[in-house]
């Protein structure tokens, strides 16, 4: 019987003399030239592991986006709470990948606040994770009147086609209540500030159950109500330059749907028709839209800062008289900026608008 | 430099201080088990090619897998059978090399992916960026014990198939005469290669998971003889990489999955650098150097 193992396993040209060292020393010399080389090359001290515990005082609240940020700060007023957002400022929700740095931030949170209905797909199952270790997660879009996703509903109704999914009918979209299931539902709920009201109360809960003075979550309650309250009215007057026949907007990405139907706008399509940032175009849905565009005289295509417009500005050429606006829509400005609270963020937002189709 | 100033602050701490650490550094130890053992025979029979067009290849299951609610590890097996099948179709029906066949499914198995992800809408697509990237921040014990079953898979298959392997790799028409069926062993490989991709999903996701079959491997038969002896100084060249990436990546908030890559192909690149120069020095004389003189293997 031939023996196979002397033989064939020499895989190297070997050397004039045998090795005498065991072949696991050298892991170990490895490892630490590998550390060596990989940590030298980053100059800065990191922080070691105690971020996320907060001030001595004030208990950790984690937000996912910058917006939900700012509204929890503001139930949580009067540093009651540290609230910090996972996604850093003029970062795609959508997209983002947490580190294990961010984990443990969560982790270390007496409260985590996330927008739901899949906006923040990359983040999901951490919240998932981190909620099964313990940590209450108090998702807002449940608290909300949601509207369900659509594709370009003007388009629908000429092409009629079966690939397009859900509504054919424009401005009555179906809204739903809370018994019905959010699943599929469009997630941009933060456009609509009556509707981020309703759910102040499910956030003041959750922070009352956290740990929070009720007492002073009631007063924050109050003050910020009527803040989002006083917004609705200077957004609504800010849009009121915009005549009904140009109430009509056209997004790079399907985001705009609340703030439609809370200031009496028609959504006439989305160049991606999806709320989800990852999707791609579809030609004849092209086509459509810019007959739509030609049709309406629709000046202006939103297009957001976080994805490329490219699709927008490409369709915005084509069609001709049509300019290419570009608004943040799913995160606040750098700390510092002019809009770096909800409030200003929503305001100049609606300004934007509002310039673009007067 | 707090790694050599503060060292229990840096490589213990984050791991005692957190449970998200540990399960991270479990299912980190868990896939290089896997794909060490595995890869060891992608690198001694020179697969990395069809391992990598395999990685990726999967992707149309899981796509189809997802449309049609079914687990996607299924679907991912099942493409990952369909590409080997289409493979061996090509082998058998035309006199293209290997790896042009294999080209040919890889380009067309990403594009179909592509196509079906494209016909979906909204929050499918999403899920795209954890298949590649991994999603080591979300574990849940389930995705701990299915990974602990690949590893368990893996050990058992080549243990069992060893010889079989081992045997085909060196001379494929011997493995023949003493009965060893290489191309069922050949087949069984393919299934283990399926599995230690699909397993290694949450941990270092489908774009990386390669660095781990490969690098380690490779770096291991610079160092070591004997087949079992590779795949376990693999193993531990993995487990190092892995340990060195995650604490990087925790300590300087950067992207866990490339991060523990990058340090797997690092490890690599040292030790080549390491047995080059010792090759181009060889030991004259019996004394004593770094590390205590051992018995050669034989």
């Amino acid at each position: 019987m031939i023996d196979v193992e002397d033989d064939t396993c020499e895989l190297r040209r070997a050397p004039a003399h045998r090795e005498r060292r065991s072949p696991l020393t050298l892991p170990v010399v490895a490892v630490l030239a590998a550390a060596i080389v990989a940590a030298a090359g980053c100059g800065s001290d990191a922080d070691d592991g105690t971020a996320g515990a907060g001030t001595d005082d004030a208990p950790t609240i984690v937000a996912t986006t910058t917006i939900w940020a700012d509204v929890v700060d503001n139930v949580a007023c009067d540093g009651l709470a540290e609230v910090v957002a996972v996604v850093p400022p003029g970062g795609d929700p959508h997209g983002f990948e947490p580190s294990l740095r961010d984990r443990e931030t969560m982790e270390n949170a007496v409260l985590v606040v996330a927008n739901g209905l899949g906006l923040e797909e990359g983040l999901a199952d951490t919240i998932d994770s981190v909620e099964a270790s313990g940590v209450t997660v108090v998702r807002v879009a449940d608290a909300v009147d949601t509207l369900r996703a659509g594709s370009n509903t003007h388009a629908d109704e000429s092409a009629d086609d079966g690939a397009a999914t859900t509504d054919t009918d424009h401005d009555t979209d179906t809204e739903n209540t809370d018994d019905h299931s959010h699943e599929g539902d469009d997630p941009h709920i933060w456009f609509d500030p009556t509707r981020v009201a309703t759910a102040i109360p499910a956030i003041a809960d959750a922070l009352v159950s956290a740990g929070l003075d009720p007492t002073t979550v009631e007063g924050c309650v109050e003050s910020y109500t009527s803040e989002l309250v006083a917004l609705d009215g200077d957004v609504e007057a800010a849009l009121d330059v915009v005549p009904p026949e140009r109430r009509l907007l056209v997004t790079n990405h399907d985001s705009l749907r609340y703030f439609a139907d809370r200031y009496d706008f028609e959504i006439l399509g989305s160049v991606i028709p999806s709320s989800s940032s990852l999707a791609g175009t579809n030609p004849r849905d092209l086509e459509e839209l810019a007959r739509v565009i030609e049709q309406t005289g629709v000046p202006a295509i939103f297009a957001e800062t976080q994805y490329s417009a490219a699709d927008a500005e490409a369709l915005a050429e084509r069609v001709g008289d049509v300019s290419v606006v570009t608004l943040q829509t799913s995160t606040l400005g750098e700390p510092g900026s002019s809009t770096d609270t909800y409030v200003t963020w929503l305001t100049t937002t609606a300004e934007q608008i509002a310039e673009a189709l007067s | 430099m707090e790694f050599v100033t503060s060292p229990w602050a840096w490589w213990v701490e984050p791991f005692t201080d957190n449970e998200f650490m540990r399960s991270a550094l479990l299912a980190g130890i868990l896939t290089v088990v896997t794909t060490s053992l595995v890869g060891t025979w992608v690198v001694l029979r020179g697969m990395s090619f069809l391992g990598d067009a395999l990685a990726h290849g999967v992707l149309p299951g899981i796509a189809i897998a997802f449309i049609l609610g079914v687990d996607t590890s299924i679907g991912a097996l099942a493409a990952a059978i369909a590409m080997v099948g289409g493979i061996t179709l090509i082998r058998r029906h035309s006199p293209l090399p290997d790896d042009t066949s294999i080209g040919v499914l890889f380009v067309g198995f990403l594009a179909l992916a592509v196509v079906i992800m494209s016909t979906q809408q909204a929050s499918y697509v999403g899920d795209l960026n954890r298949f590649l990237f991994g999603s080591i921040t979300g574990l849940d014990d389930a995705d701990l014990a299915r990974q602990a079953m690949a590893a368990g898979v893996a050990l058992v298959g080549v243990v069992v198939l060893y010889r079989a392997f081992l045997v085909m790799t060196f001379d494929a028409s011997l493995a023949r005469m003493l009965g060893l069926r290489p191309a069922l062993a050949s087949a069984a490989l393919l299934a283990l290669l399926a599995i230690s991709i699909v397993a290694s999903f949450e941990s270092v996701g489908n774009l990386l998971v390669f660095a781990f079959l490969i690098a380690p491997p490779a770096a291991a038969t610079l160092v070591a003889r004997r087949v079992p002896m590779i795949m376990l100084v693999s193993v531990l060249f993995g487990i190092a990489a892995t340990v060195v990436g995650i604490l990087i990546s925790y300590h300087h908030d950067s992207a866990t999955s490339a991060t523990m890559a990058l340090c797997s192909v690092a490890l690599f690149f040292v030790v080549l650098t390491i047995s080059a120069v010792r090759r181009a020095h060889p030991r004259r004389s019996r004394s004593h150097s770094a590390g205590e003189p051992v018995a050669a293997e034989t």
